[in-house]
């Protein structure tokens, strides 16, 4: 095992950071931490370039290897978001775009972004590179299984994007891939295109468990001394919480991955009702399509939230480090991320209030989905409260921050007409759906990817990205949203459908024309503008401001290394020893108007520091 | 594994609080390998879970007559049909290995490397022995016309959730089965007591291996549990 | 690993007769649920026999063969409460079950 359990020498005392028993050491010692109770992690250490770089073993280099994928997936799927915006702005412009390819590049760009973006580059990405540097450990506490698990992810996406070149396409069922519609002819890609998505998602949960006991374990059993979980950023919260939820949200899931790939491989009826096709009675008989939708919709909703809530916890330190301020209220923001997560498994079938399901369960999923809002309430009060007198930084890192509260909170406020049965019947499969889940899940979370990376792009790299193009970067991006998002809560009122090729000639909705022309045109303009962030990375990697240690003087860990970038291994010599909060930034009394972590209470005497 | 110092800390709900307070580790005194195989356990509980659950509301959904288990699974023995009675001979096996496999993480841990190593032997064949009558039943039904599109007993999902979640069970036995055989050598030639390092992993083999594996085992035995009540007798 | 002392060891592993008797346990209640089939119990009767043996078992495999009932409450609370969504999942499932066969049997049968 790679942690040799020294149960001899160790005298193993649980000791809460708050105990003022004294039975920590008579001698009055204020820098007191209590003794390591785990040797020194058995680091495996690559010699060959393809153990250092390729099957490399290190968090750090995993982290960058499944952040770069995401991305690419996620161009992929920018990509057909542009396909799909010329078809609804410029319906004759392209002639490529037919129904059947429409109904695919929808289908494709929803997975893509929500599964293969968005949770590998907030959980893959973020969580391997910062997990193991925020609590102190020298890596993750599974290497090898963690290597295997981005492989895994890999392979997975190579499935994914081999579905666009099998014959018949890559499936059309939408990201939500219903039956019966899914496996049947008809919806594109009900052959070979539908198998593969299943396979590759079945592929990606595999990998993403492995990943996830690494995330969970290192976070619970390998802190550093000092380190208690109320002590860790809220970064750490949020992935974690995320992890646990992905890892009893993926079961539900490949069961209804399975289940459909042996309905379309061996004819079983899991999810195929008696069913008449061009006519012809099909073999099928006695499922249950709804089945299918409360399996993936208790994945589904889950899902989402692990999406938002490493944003959530994200944004909390951004905002903190970067209003010079504690993050206000940081336990129950703890208490809120947690509350959350263990909501979320309460709340799935608020996405099935007109799926034809016992019409009982709409009152007890309104019911939680409102209970729900009040954490992620509390939430958006308290970011807004820790910037109330701060020592505000305008630099790009807080406007993406800024824009992340705004957007959150419009996308916010629209779920809570959608969780409402009687408001989400008009507005089910409408744009306002669209809107709601692109602003709360699409633009909120990545104004906080894009926040994150020029707030650590100086400690993965050495060097700073240009504040000028990340400002002009900001601005394209977040107006340009908006204008692409807001217009559409007024298409979805007017009844504007989702997931339909083309408007038609409908008198109601002529209105719609224009809009959808303006939606088009500002969602190329904000696409495009992502090449300033893209040149502003590659520029900056040789040219960029020499970073130094720790430039945002930030207080948490991971700037704390004795070299940048972090080297193998993280901490050189000795494990940092920890002694307070990350938060403690303009402590009356203190020299700086930050105390690092790992700053013992002998060196800021003066200073009234709140026991933490 | 307990020891004095564990002793020490308070137990019940106090300790947990205080566990979950302190610094380091959250469960004291359980290594890596042992957390990491509890939680991939829970997540496959939720996996088991869900198929049971699909069973579930896919039985009580049929309007036609679900086939009658006792008659369906019964074997014939000189002419007298005994119902249940392959699956009755089936949850004595895993039963016994799982028994066997608890002790040898108990002999293990004690450093008896023969007994630990027959042990688990013992388990492996009893596992072996299990997949072995589950292929028996499967060759059984097939031959009688169950197939996973339908069947001549009753509803079409019977077949359907028949093969799949024991399929599932059964897939989760063998491999299951491969790991007991792979330790059984390493317990033999004295891996765990050299600290010998893995082939893939490359990390120090530990007695801590054999209860991680043992985990697992009793995992797959109260799945069985599950399904026995659930598919079988209901 | 270093070496623990034998002394250390075997006193912190249990003797063998706690196994043999749970496993004697687990025989006798899988004989009960058996019995449960051949007297063919039916109805609430046969449901409530099956699971309250169905829980016994699982318990007792948890709590001795796994080790949990000597693992401290951390781990056994971080492992259980989980289960709640699970039993929240089988009870909404077994009402849209019992709304399904409804529907089908008014629809494909009474023809409402």
């Amino acid at each position: 095992m790679s942690d040799e359990f020294n149960q001899k020498n160790t005298p193993i005392k649980a000791q809460s950071s708050e105990s003022t028993s004294g039975s920590s050491g008579s001698s009055k010692d204020i820098d007191y931490v209590r003794p390591a109770e785990l040797p020194e992690q058995d680091l495996y250490h690559g010699h060959s370039f393809i153990t250092k770089w390729i099957f490399c073993q290190d968090a750090k280099v995993i982290g960058v290897q499944y952040f770069l994928t995401a991305v690419f997936t996620g161009i992929v799927g920018l990509v057909l978001s542009w396909l799909m915006r010329l078809q609804l702005g410029f319906p004759e412009l392209v002639p490529f775009i037919t129904a059947e390819h429409y109904y695919q590049f929808v289908t494709m760009h929803g997975m893509i972004m929500v599964v293969y973006f968005l949770t590998a580059l907030f959980l893959g990405g973020f969580g391997n590179y910062l997990i193991p540097l925020m609590v102190g450990a020298r890596d993750m506490v599974f290497p090898y299984v963690n290597m295997v698990s981005f492989w895994m992810f890999f392979i997975a996406v190579c499935v994914l994007m081999a579905s666009f070149f099998v014959p018949g396409g890559p499936t059309g069922a939408g990201w939500t891939l219903y039956p019966p519609q899914a496996i049947l002819p008809g919806t594109p890609g009900s052959n070979m295109g539908i198998i593969l998505m299943l396979v590759s998602l079945s592929l990606f949960v595999i990998g993403f468990t492995m990943g996830g006991l690494n995330y969970i374990i290192t976070i619970l059993q390998a802190r550093t001394r000092g380190m208690t979980l109320m002590r860790m950023p809220l970064t750490i919260w949020g992935i974690f919480t995320a992890t646990a939820l992905a890892m009893l949200a993926f079961p539900a899931l490949l069961v209804s991955c399975i289940m459909m790939t042996l309905d379309k491989m061996l004819g079983t009826s899991f999810f195929m009702p008696t069913i008449l096709q061009a006519g012809e009675v099909l073999s099928y008989g006695g499922g249950s399509p709804v089945l299918f939708q409360h399996l993936f919709w208790f994945f589904g909703h889950p899902e989402v939230y692990i999406v938002a809530l490493p944003a959530f916890g994200i944004v909390s330190d951004l905002i903190s480090v970067h209003a010079r301020k504690n993050i206000f209220g940081y336990r129950m923001m703890v208490w809120a991320i947690v509350g959350i997560g263990a909501l979320s498994f309460f709340v799935w079938a608020h996405h099935m209030y007109v799926s034809g399901m016992n019409p009982w369960f709409g009152f007890f999923f309104a019911t939680t989905t409102l209970i729900i809002a009040v954490p992620t309430a509390l939430k958006v009060y308290n970011w807004i409260i820790t910037l109330f007198r701060a020592n505000i930084r305008m630099n790009t890192v807080m406007l993406f921050c800024l824009g992340f509260i705004v957007t959150f909170v419009n996308g916010g406020i629209t779920g809570i007409f959608l969780g409402n049965v009687a408001v989400d019947i008009p507005l089910s499969d409408t744009y306002f759906v669209i809107a709601h889940f692109h602003m709360v899940m699409g633009i909120a979370p990545l104004m906080v990817i894009m926040g994150a990376v020029y707030h650590w792009f100086p400690l993965v790299t050495g060097r700073m990205l240009n504040e000028k193009l990340g400002k002009w970067h900001f601005w394209f991006t977040f107006l340009g949203a908006y204008s692409i998002y807001f217009p559409m809560h007024y298409l979805g009122f007017i009844g504007v459908p989702r997931r339909y090729f083309e408007m038609y000639d409908s008198p109601y909705v002529t209105s719609a024309i224009g809009m959808n022309e303006f939606i088009t045109v500002a969602a190329l303009i904000v696409g495009f503008s992502q090449l300033i962030f893209i040149y502003n990375i590659v520029v900056s990697l040789s040219i960029g401001k020499p970073a130094g240690k720790n430039p945002w003087k930030a207080n948490s860990l991971e700037w704390l290394t004795p070299e940048v970038p972090p080297a193998h291994g993280n901490w050189g010599e000795k494990l940092p020893v920890i002694h307070r909060w990350p938060y403690d930034f303009n402590v009356p009394g203190a020299k700086e108007d930050y105390i690092t972590q790992t700053t013992p209470p002998s060196e800021v005497i003066s200073a009234e520091v709140e026991k933490t | 594994m307990s020891d004095n110092s564990l002793n020490n800390l308070p137990g019940g709900f106090k300790g947990m609080s205080q566990d979950m307070g302190s610094d380091q580790t959250a469960f004291k005194g359980v290594q890596w390998g042992k957390v990491m195989m509890w939680i991939f356990l829970l997540s496959d509980t939720f996996i088991f879970s869900c198929f049971l659950i699909s069973y579930m509301k896919g039985r009580a959904s049929t309007v036609v007559d679900w086939p009658n288990t006792s008659e369906v699974f019964s074997l014939h023995v000189n002419g007298v049909p005994v119902p249940l009675l392959l699956i009755a001979i089936m949850t004595f096996v895993l039963i016994t290995s799982s028994g066997t496999m608890a002790l040898a993480v108990k002999y293990g841990y004690e450093k008896n490397r023969k007994m630990c190593g027959w042990l688990i032997l013992a388990t492996a064949i009893g596992g072996l022995t299990f997949v072995g009558m589950q292929v028996f039943e499967w060759s059984k039904l097939i031959h009688e016309g169950v197939r996973p599109w339908e069947n001549p007993f009753g509803a079409k999902q019977f077949g359907s959730f028949f093969f799949m979640i024991t399929g599932f069970h059964g897939t989760h036995v063998s491999i299951g089965v491969i790991f007991l055989f792979i330790y059984a050598r390493k317990v033999f030639r004295g891996d765990f007591d050299n600290g010998k390092r893995g082939f893939f992993t490359t990390m120090k083999s530990d007695y801590v291996a054999i209860e991680i594996l043992g985990l697992y085992w009793h995992f797959v035995d109260l799945v069985w549990v599950f399904i026995f009540a659930f598919f079988y007798l209901w | 690993m270093d070496k623990i002392e034998n002394k250390e060891t075997v006193a912190s592993t249990h003797k063998i007769g706690i196994y043999l008797w749970i496993w004697g346990l687990l025989f006798v209640l899988s004989f009960f649920s058996y019995m449960v089939d051949w007297f063919q119990f039916q109805g609430l009767l046969r449901w409530t026999l099956i699971l309250i043996f169905m829980f016994l078992k699982a318990g007792l495999i948890m709590a001795f063969f796994m080790h949990l009932f000597w693992e401290r409450y951390a781990l056994v609370n971080v492992l259980l409460w989980p289960m709640t969504a699970i039993a929240c999942f089988i009870g909404l499932m077994a009402a849209e079950a019992k709304y399904t066969v409804f529907t089908r049997l008014l629809y494909f049968f009474i023809g409402g």
